[in-house]
């Protein structure tokens, strides 16, 4: 764990839990709230926790998700069980993906998932091992306003 | 942010209050304790949706709108009904007959809002196509929404269109038409907004994207209805209807929730009325789980504005009597679309400056001292019962945690009935 650290919290995901999807990352907005996190970063957090949160939902078996907060930066850590992710370089292109045509019709599956996840970071860290799942590291720096 | 300086447009009248927990338990942003068997609002927390002022059993919450006898300040008085006035008096009695009457009262003129209503949905339409801005893009004209984004939404303040409602627009124009038209000057003009909203007072007062409102007050439909009403009882209903070619079916539709996007012509609108469903999907918006929406209404009363506070007609009777007025007077436009993209091009919709966001102060103003204060609040919140009967004097036991950690006067665990003495 980081040492820097001054808040970490995890939250569990259910894979294929759609109903409940989307719990664990409005859990972490809310928290930042509380503790006042700036507006636009709020909303950067948000959305690519909720990215990854629904990407776990979709795919996965089960996952993890980790708030760190230090000082400087927000970190939100991924982790699966799941089928891994094949070609990573594909997954982050927009547009596309490999959702059924099920989920496209719930509106899923647009093939921004990935890509929207790291525009609304700073830094973004990917790593997948085909067969056992995938973790996904999302940084997003705070602003002086906010150390 | 020092409380006395947040105006609200509704007070508590200690004399009626008996400190009961309806309001405090109504309440949308938890906004509201009882100290001392009294209903406190926390000026911060209000954004002045009005629920308050609906429940209160005894009477108690008041609605600081503009008195009738008010507009004798002004030398011509001008007013400007919400067209959810046209839905209080009946389906039979139409919107010129309702506009007769408030000249009666003692308005020099009397102006539709509906028109500019319309006139409203083809600049949002203009908007939507000229601002490739995130989306979705979010209605201004509801002032509780808007103080709700500021506060509980801060990081959506930057959807909010960055342009004034139809009200204010109508009154910028009407002050200068009539100032030229009498010739004399703007301040010598009185406009009033006959409103079904109390928030309409704190937009008034208050305004968060120009110097002054254009508006001079807002006169509560409760307070005029039966001044009202009088009049149409007396009025002989032959010689009417000269001037209903100006009214507006598209215009009058905004009294109810739709309206507004039913004057627009994009198909991926959506419209969101009562508070707790504008919470929840606010709440989607904020986390990226609405997609492909260009734009978004949000009205915090039940039903859009026939729904308000202020409203006599119960408002599932009001929202017919506006179906109805919508089939009567059409649904094609009345007004000339090209004069309208004129005018947006000289930026007369638009805000005089910026909206910002105003966020609810954190748990404290340090991020390890917040954190701490949060920990500690989860810590108190497992003690308590989790009953949320409301006897401690906050609405339920997760409101009454914070107030212990953010060291609320004179507060202690012993306020609640379960672990006190």
């Amino acid at each position: 764990m980081n040492q820097e650290a001054i808040l970490s919290e995890e939250f569990e995901i259910s894979g294929g839990d759609f109903v409940n999807g989307g719990r664990a990352s409005c859990l972490i907005k809310n928290i930042l709230k509380e503790i006042g996190i700036d507006a636009e970063i709020l909303r950067r957090v948000a959305i690519a926790a909720y990215e990854a949160e629904m990407n776990v939902v979709m795919y996965a078996r089960r996952g993890i998700m980790k708030l760190v907060l230090t000082p400087k930066r927000i970190i939100i850590k991924v982790e699966d069980e799941g089928p891994g992710i094949h070609d990573i370089e594909l997954a982050m292109q927009p547009g596309y993906s490999t959702a059924t045509p099920e989920m496209r019709e719930m509106g899923f599956g647009a093939g921004m998932g990935l890509p929207n996840i790291k525009k609304n970071s700073d830094k973004f860290n990917i790593e997948s091992t085909v067969g056992k799942g995938t973790n996904l590291e999302i940084i997003i720096n705070l602003n002086n306003k906010n150390v | 942010m020092s409380e006395s300086i947040i105006y609200h447009s509704i007070k508590v009248n200690d004399q009626k209050c008996i400190g009961c927990v309806v309001c405090m338990k109504a309440c949308p942003t938890k906004a509201i304790r009882i100290k001392e068997r009294k209903a406190r609002v926390n000026a911060e927390r209000c954004i002045d949706c009005g629920e308050c002022y609906r429940v209160c059993p005894y009477d108690a919450v008041t609605p600081l709108t503009t008195k009738t006898s008010d507009i004798n300040l002004f030398k011509i008085k001008v007013a400007l009904p919400s067209p959810v006035l046209y839905s209080q008096f009946g389906g039979e009695i139409m919107p010129d007959e309702i506009l007769n009457a408030l000249q009666e009262i003692g308005f020099d003129y009397v102006y539709d809002e509906a028109l500019i209503c319309e006139m409203a949905s083809v600049a949002i339409e203009e908007y939507l196509e000229r601002n490739k801005s995130p989306r979705p893009i979010i209605s201004s004209t509801c002032p509780v929404v808007v103080r709700l984004i500021q506060r509980l939404f801060p990081s959506l303040v930057s959807l909010i269109i960055r342009m004034e409602p139809p009200r204010e627009i109508a009154a910028k124009n009407l002050r200068k038409e009539i100032s030229k038209e009498k010739q004399i000057p703007e301040d010598e003009i009185g406009i009033f907004h006959i409103t079904p909203c109390p928030a309409k007072m704190v937009s008034i007062n208050r305004p968060e994207t120009m110097e002054k409102s254009n508006l001079d007050g807002a006169i509560s439909i409760r307070e005029i209805y039966n001044q009202i009403m009088q009049k149409l009882r007396k009025r002989e209903r032959k010689f009417l209807l000269q001037t209903q070619s100006q009214i507006s079916g598209i215009g009058i539709g905004w009294a109810i929730s739709g309206g507004e996007i039913r004057g627009i012509k994009q198909d991926a609108s959506v419209s969101v009325s009562g508070v707790y469903d504008t919470i929840k999907i606010l709440n989607e918006v904020e986390s990226g789980k609405i997609k492909n929406i260009e734009y978004l209404e949000c009205l915090i009363c039940p039903d859009g504005c026939i729904g308000g506070p202020l409203t006599v007609e119960n408002r599932f009777l009001a929202k017919t009597h506006i179906l109805k007025l919508i089939r009567k007077f059409g649904e094609r436009n009345r007004i000339d679309i090209n004069y309208v993209k004129q005018l947006y091009e000289k930026n007369f919709f638009s805000f005089e400056r910026d909206i910002q966001p105003k966020p609810f102060s954190p748990l404290d103003m340090d991020k390890s001292e917040a954190i701490k204060k949060l920990r500690k609040k989860e810590r108190i919140l497992k003690n308590l019962p989790g009953i949320n009967c409301g006897v401690c004097g906050a609405p339920d036991c997760e409101s009454f945690a914070e107030d212990l950690v953010r060291g609320e006067q004179n507060l202690t665990i012993g306020k609640c009935v379960f672990l006190g003495e």
